[in-house]
């Protein structure tokens, strides 16, 4: 995606005929966050801002720019769906942020790879931490089997995570961070104290408080397996394939479908799989 | 250069090359020497500090004394306070000779104590570590400039060509020697410029490490410095290598003409590198711009914005659980459309049914053939017919059988003969042949007068 010469738009007719409308309004709707390495999107979303912010405010969204320089859309009335990332997306994300802030990212120009984010996790959080807010059911674990689930649960989120724009997979396991990860740090940026900005965050509608990390981990994620066997991990995979949310929400409540059918779109397809933090609206 | 692709394609039809077969001989003939470089850091200041005195004194050859006070000023520098030195260097000395890093220049044999030199290897080996040919403005102007020179020279002289050999003769030579070594020579330091790119991008990070918002400054004279020599390069390779593959398709429409095999793939050869250089500039141009943006941005958005680095500190303080309440962010979600199948109408389908018929056919009864009585048989209607050897009867009756049962059958014969018929052999027996496969000993069939058959 190519960036473009600046357009002015009159009216929102004008950006609705423009070709690169459909398939930013639909990245937009599935949570996708927008940045200046996305080009073209990102030089379309700059010039039609004014017309798009009015259009989104009649769905109850907000169209959101941040001098990070990236655009997503925030969703606050019950017109359009959203979600609430799930802790481990939130933990992934946290990990995968500091990266962004690291000077030694810096090297590779933004560009890290699994090994160093589970690293990072590691170090910040201890391992046996980390391995507990990936396992959090599990009474008694195998330390191979829980790390092996850690890894593909970490795999898992950073899919999700790239599907949202925060991240583009690239090959050879390695990842480019985008500077749509600083949302993560939006609560401790600024001069302002910590719990004040999470208030504001939390009026706008930007973030929601959780109570536990282990309590949500229990209940947003499925169980995998009973840890006593080598395909444990593989089974988290399709417990989460199988735990499909209610069919549907907000924009597209008129595609209903039955429940199985649902699982199979839902793990093919480009938006996040089935979580189960998804608000009906 | 569509004219110059045309005719590279045309030749490569014409005479298709075999590189796999050479490069795997080649390979063969490396690998059958076992060559390997075991090569120490004190091996290699010892190296340098040979190359850098034989560059100062202007003489290219040390003495056996020379070599043990150089070794021992590099033992100096590398461990500060070296022990055994004679002895270590006298086994470096040998290790270096075997390696073909240094060599005797004297050829004095057992008369005197030798005297030593690099060699090309060596001085190679040391010119990489020491050497800074890094491309700038100046050597890639300067190279340009004079590999144009030489292609012009190189025109010149096939324009006068009168066929195809004087033609190859003015054109192979000299883009093989002068056209490869130069624009060998900018590859060589536009790799010297690869390196000093990631050693520009390590630099950046490393300042940043040390001094997080001071290093802004120097961080962005870096950038720019390094931006502005890439932008000068690929100005000078744009307007450079148009003339120069100009001037290449001139010589490769001589080459046509005149139909000179070896002239076509030495102008093929050149347009190809310099084809690389140019996608070379190109190529580093676009990464260093991604590069560029990117370091500028995190320098705009997270450095400047985050002075004492308390950023980084308080995100990870949260990761950890140490400070601040749990929370997650809010996105948009819209479950894709649903794509419904075409509905296909399925066909037409029988009935399942019992079959009536029973599958099974009860098996039917057949006589038996002896193969010994067959054998029999036909030994004896020879018999009947006259036949006046074993031989002979050998030969009839294992005529229809399969190769491989003759030699078997024949035993059969003779025993089934010699039941039937009287038979005489002479006291000499001879062996007679009954086919290619196998011969048998020979016995007569005498035959019975007044009966016309046997006894």
């Amino acid at each position: 995606m190519q960036p473009e010469n600046p357009q002015s738009f009159e009216d929102l007719a004008q950006v609705v005929e423009h070709e690169l409308f459909p398939d930013v309004d639909l990245a937009l709707r599935r949570g996708r966050h927008i940045d200046r390495d996305d080009g073209a999107w990102y030089s379309f979303l700059s010039d039609a801002q004014a017309p798009l912010e009015q259009f989104y405010r009649r769905y109850g969204a907000e169209l959101v720019q941040r001098t990070d320089g990236f655009f997503f859309l925030l969703p606050s009335g019950d017109k359009l769906g959203r979600r609430h990332l799930s802790p481990s997306e939130m933990l992934v994300g946290q990990g995968l942020t500091l990266l962004y802030l690291e000077p030694a990212t810096v090297e590779q120009g933004g560009i890290t790879t699994r090994e160093q984010l589970l690293s990072q996790l590691s170090a910040s959080m201890g391992t046996e931490p980390l391995m507990l807010a990936f396992n959090a059911k599990k009474k008694r674990m195998d330390e191979r089997v829980a790390q092996e689930l850690v890894r593909t649960r970490v795999n898992e989120a950073i899919r999700r995570l790239a599907s949202l724009g925060f991240v583009e997979l690239l090959p050879d396991e390695r990842i480019r961070l985008r500077a749509s990860l600083l949302r993560f740090a939006e609560p401790v940026r600024g001069g302002t104290s910590e719990l004040e900005a999470l208030s504001r965050l939390v009026a706008s509608g930007e973030v929601a408080l959780t109570e536990d990390a282990h309590d949500a981990a229990d209940d947003n994620e499925p169980e995998a397996g009973d840890g006593d066997g080598d395909g444990d991990a593989d089974a988290t995979v399709d417990a989460i394939a199988q735990n499909v949310p209610e069919w549907s929400e907000g924009w597209g409540a008129n595609f209903d479908q039955p429940a199985g059918e649902a699982a199979d779109d839902e793990a093919t397809s480009e938006a996040p799989a089935g979580d189960p933090e998804e608000e009906p609206s | 250069m569509a004219r110059l692709r045309d005719a590279a394609a045309l030749n490569d039809a014409a005479k298709p090359p075999d590189p796999p077969t050479s490069e795997a001989s080649a390979l063969l003939a490396l690998s059958s020497r076992a060559p390997k470089l075991e090569l120490s850091t004190l091996d290699l200041c010892f190296l340098a500090t040979l190359y850098l005195r034989g560059q100062s004194s202007g003489s290219a050859a040390f003495t056996e004394e020379q070599l043990f006070e150089h070794f021992e000023q590099a033992a100096q520098v590398v461990e500060r306070d070296p022990g055994s030195v004679r002895k270590r260097a006298t086994h470096a000395i040998a290790r270096l000779r075997a390696q073909r890093l240094l060599s005797r220049v004297d050829g004095a044999g057992l008369l005197r104590a030798g005297e030593y030199a690099l060699s090309r290897l060596g001085a190679a080996i040391v010119g990489f570590f020491l050497e800074e040919d890094v491309l700038t403005t100046e050597t890639l102007t300067l190279l340009t400039r004079t590999l144009e020179s030489s292609l012009r020279e190189v025109l010149t002289r096939a324009r006068e060509a009168a066929d195809a050999d004087a033609l190859d003769a003015a054109v192979v030579g000299p883009l093989k020697v002068t056209v490869h070594e130069l624009t060998s020579g900018i590859e060589r330091r536009q790799r010297g410029l690869d390196l000093q790119q990631e050693q520009f991008q390590k630099e950046i990070s490393a300042l940043l490490s040390a001094d997080w918002f001071g290093a802004v400054e120097s961080c962005q004279s870096l950038l720019e410095s390094t931006a502005a020599t890439l932008r000068d390069l690929n100005h000078v390779l744009l307007s450079e290598s148009h003339r120069l593959q100009a001037l290449l398709e001139d010589l490769q429409e001589l080459a046509l003409g005149f139909g000179a095999a070896a002239a076509e793939e030495a102008i093929r050869r050149a347009a190809d590198q310099l084809d690389r250089i140019a996608a070379w500039s190109s190529g580093r141009q676009k990464s260093w711009s991604e590069y560029y943006q990117y370091v500028h941005r995190y320098l705009r958005d997270v450095v400047r914005l985050d002075p004492s680095r308390a950023l980084t500190a308080r995100l990870r303080d949260q990761l950890s659980g140490k400070s601040g309440k749990r929370f997650t962010l809010a996105v948009a979600h819209t479950s894709p459309p649903l794509l419904l199948r075409e509905v296909a109408p399925s066909p037409e389908r029988p009935p399942v049914k019992r079959p009536r018929a029973e599958r099974d056919a009860p098996p039917d009864e057949q006589a038996a053939e002896d193969p010994f009585a067959v054998l029999e048989d036909a030994v004896r209607k020879q018999l009947d017919a006259g036949a006046a050897s074993l031989r002979d009867v050998t030969a009839l009756v294992t005529s229809e059988l399969p190769e491989a049962e003759r030699f078997r059958a024949a035993g059969r014969v003779a025993q089934v003969v010699a039941r039937l018929a009287r038979t005489r052999s002479d006291r000499e027996r001879p062996w007679l042949p009954v086919s290619d496969a196998f011969a048998i000993e020979e016995w007569t069939l005498p035959r019975k007068e007044s009966a016309g058959g046997r006894d």
